[in-house]
């Protein structure tokens, strides 16, 4: 067993940290929170400079955690106009491959996924939006909440109900998954403000009105959405966990400067908060061991969903965990330094793509099923 | 609860709810404004704690506490002020009787820095304050280079660049000091600090409060899989400790008589406690939680502003456990 990185992800790694460390300055981060802007300019130049490398998932998944770790917002920014496109990627006809698809991975254009609704997200099956068909065409009402590149991405994988379900009990029957762009005649979207964090990101509802969605922008079968959107989770989450562990190690990093400082400058430090710091540091490493797991099987083609959550649920709660201790550790310092942004952006690692609860349900179901982790 | 202090949590909701829940999103938005900074002293909010002879009501220290978390409840910050003037400001300003007058008349709004912290910080440099709480005033009151509790006397400016992670109704802003006047040492802002211990865990718990009374409403109307959210052990037994939790403490903080012991056990109690309430309010909010128009992530961000700000778990602890075991502990 071999728990190091291998030369390549070492040097892409030290790559990545370069670049952001280069580009996400303080200044930069502070603004584009304090003023809720997306940094066009920084998803172009990661694109340009080759810091997004789709070919490979490791890379992806390291990438962002690096990116998070110098600044969660921009961070994530950078890595977050592809949301969605492995849907495409593993369902799309060559026609959405080619029109979609292959615009996003060249920067030409940008995208998102539309699954919540203003009414729920963790039920992804008791969605409202429904689509139509009517000739060769979907007519397509209803509307999407909290949808990142709400207002600024040119078209959204989205969730819809095409089909009643056979048996009530079975919500997840009859729903699929649609290309539908910004340009569509009755699409309209809200941008949504005042974010605790993840600021820079953009956040949007998109309301679709009798919106006509040609035919051929269906990805794979009609009725098969729920599952696409399923085993797109399982893939996305171990992003999320990387993201996580980012903001953590960012957090462990800072903290870890602090009280050096401290100590260096002949002020009290304490056992106490050397032992907070331990924590945190213990957690980051046991979250990223299981976030390594999970990626191990997802990238080699056997995907377990149990030990997916296991690392998207445990990375994000230590994510939080670690801004909030590191808080206590560093006090006033904290309050007023880059900090607090850690600690705004980290609460919503636990709420997107499956809360904490979410994923607790699908742990303890899969345990009781009686499903392997090894 | 006595009756005085019954009288007042009355008083103190029906302002609340009158006046401060439709204004608490802007108070975070905009700030404490003009208006409510007359209306909190129309309501003798101020100096409510000092004896009548100075000008104040008189009113004890439970009524007092009941007072901070009824108005923390709603909005933090507006609790955090009265807090920050009460047991802090006007105490220091003991001989400056002008300067009490002015902050009763509601002349000028109080200034203050964050000088009570577990020695992380000391100003930079003595002549100019950076984010002092508060957004204008012709005093700040401070801890110098030196250690010892100043009034400064000078000009302030409103610091635009920056958006305080908590509290943020009370602003902050750069202060230019032109005049220093020593108003004690050290200790004695350790001292009030303590004094202030029971008030201190009443705005964590009237917080807790706050971010309890959302997430109940909220789990009670919010449905998902068909079912409302109170209908999941999860969230309705994790809702249900966490007031169990509450009300123990409440009735401590509530009780006719209270031991200083306690007061300070209640406090270190309150502020680690609401930390975690607030987080549970907010995620069972789902993405509603994280937008603040909901109303619920404030009392997470206040709740973890305040513990760096007025709370020193170190000397608070050491004072704990050096009572506890009767003799010197926590100190190598
Ligand atoms: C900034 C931001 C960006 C987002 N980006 C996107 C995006 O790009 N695309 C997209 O589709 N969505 C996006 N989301 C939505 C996000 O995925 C949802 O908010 C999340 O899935 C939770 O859904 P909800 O908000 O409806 O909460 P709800 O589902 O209403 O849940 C509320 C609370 O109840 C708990 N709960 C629910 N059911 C149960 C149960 N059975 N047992 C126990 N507890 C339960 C939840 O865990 C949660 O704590 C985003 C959200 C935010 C805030």
């Amino acid at each position: 067993m071999n728990f190091e990185l291998d030369e390549e992800l070492i040097n892409y790694k030290e790559k990545v940290r370069a670049f952001a460390l280069k580009e996400f300055t303080e200044e930069v981060a502070r603004t584009h929170d304090i003023e809720e802007k997306y940094p066009n300019e920084l998803r172009m130049k990661a694109l340009h400079e080759g810091i997004i490398d789709f070919m490979n998932p490791w890379k992806t998944m390291i990438g962002i955690e690096e990116m998070c770790r110098v600044d969660p917002g921009l961070g994530i920014s950078a890595t977050v106009p592809y949301f969605g496109a492995e849907v495409l990627m593993l369902h799309g006809s060559d026609y959405l491959r080619e029109n979609y698809l292959a615009k996003v991975i060249s920067g030409e254009k940008m995208m998102g996924l539309g699954v919540t609704e203003p009414g729920g997200g963790s039920d992804v099956a008791g969605l409202k939006t429904v689509a139509t068909k009517n000739g060769n065409e979907y007519v397509v009402n209803g509307s999407k909440m909290f949808i990142t590149n709400g207002t600024i991405a040119d078209f959204f994988v989205t969730l819809v109900r095409t089909s009643k379900p056979d048996d009530p009990a079975k919500r997840h029957r009859g729903l699929s998954v649609m290309v539908v762009e910004r340009a569509f005649e009755g699409f309209s979207s809200n941008k949504l403000t005042g974010k605790l964090g993840v600021r820079a990101t953009n956040t949007g509802e998109l309301i679709f009105t009798n919106m006509k969605v040609p035919e051929k922008n269906l990805i794979g079968d009609e009725g098969k959405g729920f599952y696409y959107i399923m085993e797109f989770f399982n893939i996305s989450r171990i992003f999320v966990a990387a993201q996580s562990i980012g903001i953590a190690q960012g957090v462990l990093d800072r903290t870890t400067d602090f009280l050096k400082k401290l100590e260096a400058s002949g002020e009290y430090v304490g056992e106490e908060r050397k032992f907070k710091l331990a924590e945190i540091a213990t957690r980051v490493e046991a979250s990223r061991l299981l976030m390594y797991k999970a990626a191990s099987f997802l990238f080699n083609y056997k995907p377990n969903p149990t030990i997916t959550s296991m690392a998207k649920g445990y990375a994000s709660e230590t994510a939080s965990f670690a801004a909030e201790t590191a808080m206590e550790i560093t006090g006033q310092t904290g309050i007023s330094t880059d900090l607090e942004r850690f600690f705004r952006d980290s609460k919503i690692m636990e709420i997107w793509e499956g809360t904490s609860e979410v994923e607790k349900i699908v742990i303890s179901r899969m345990i009781l099923k009686g499903e392997k982790n090894e | 609860m006595n009756e005085q202090a019954a009288l007042m949590r009355d008083s103190v909701k029906e302002f609340a709810k009158q006046y401060l829940v439709d204004k608490a999103t802007t108070i975070e938005r905009e700030g404490i404004g003009k208006d409510t900074l007359a209306a909190i002293l129309n309501q003798g909010f101020i100096g409510s704690n000092l004896p009548e002879s100075k000008g104040g009501a008189g009113l004890d220290k439970l009524s007092h506490s009941v007072l901070i978390f009824e108005l923390a409840r709603v909005s933090p910050s507006v609790a955090m002020h009265v807090l920050l003037q009460n047991d802090l400001v006007l105490p220091l300003l003991e001989s400056k009787p002008e300067l009490i007058k002015g902050i009763l008349s509601g002349e000028f709004p109080g200034v203050y820095i964050n000088p009570m912290m577990d020695g992380f910080i000391k100003p930079e440099n003595d002549h100019l304050l950076k984010g002092v709480i508060g957004s204008s005033s012709k005093y700040a009151i401070a801890i110098h280079s030196d250690g010892k509790v100043y009034l400064d006397y000078g000009k302030s400016e409103i610091d635009n660049d920056s958006k305080p992670l908590g509290m943020r109704g009370l602003g902050t802003c750069n202060f230019n000091v032109e005049k220093s006047e020593v108003l004690g040492e050290k200790d004695l802002a350790d001292h009030l600090l303590l004094v202030s211990s029971l008030d201190i865990a009443s705005i964590f718990l009237g917080i807790s409060q706050g971010a309890l009374d959302l997430a109940m409403e909220y789990t009670k109307v919010r449905k998902t899989f068909e079912h409302p959210l109170k209908d999941y052990e999860p969230v309705s037994f994790r809702l249900s400790e966490l007031m169990s939790e509450l009300e123990i403490m409440k009735s401590a903080l509530f009780s006719d008589s209270i031991e200083e012991i306690m007061m300070l056990m209640l406090k270190n109690q309150a502020a680690s406690f609401s930390r975690k309430v607030t987080r549970y309010a907010l995620q069972f909010h789902g993405g509603y939680g994280y937008l603040e128009d909901f109303g619920v992530e404030k009392f997470y961000r206040d709740s973890v502003a305040l513990n760096a700000m007025i709370y020193r778990p170190t000397v608070d602890k050491r004072f704990l456990a050096t009572k506890l075991y009767s003799d010197k502990s926590g100190f190598l």
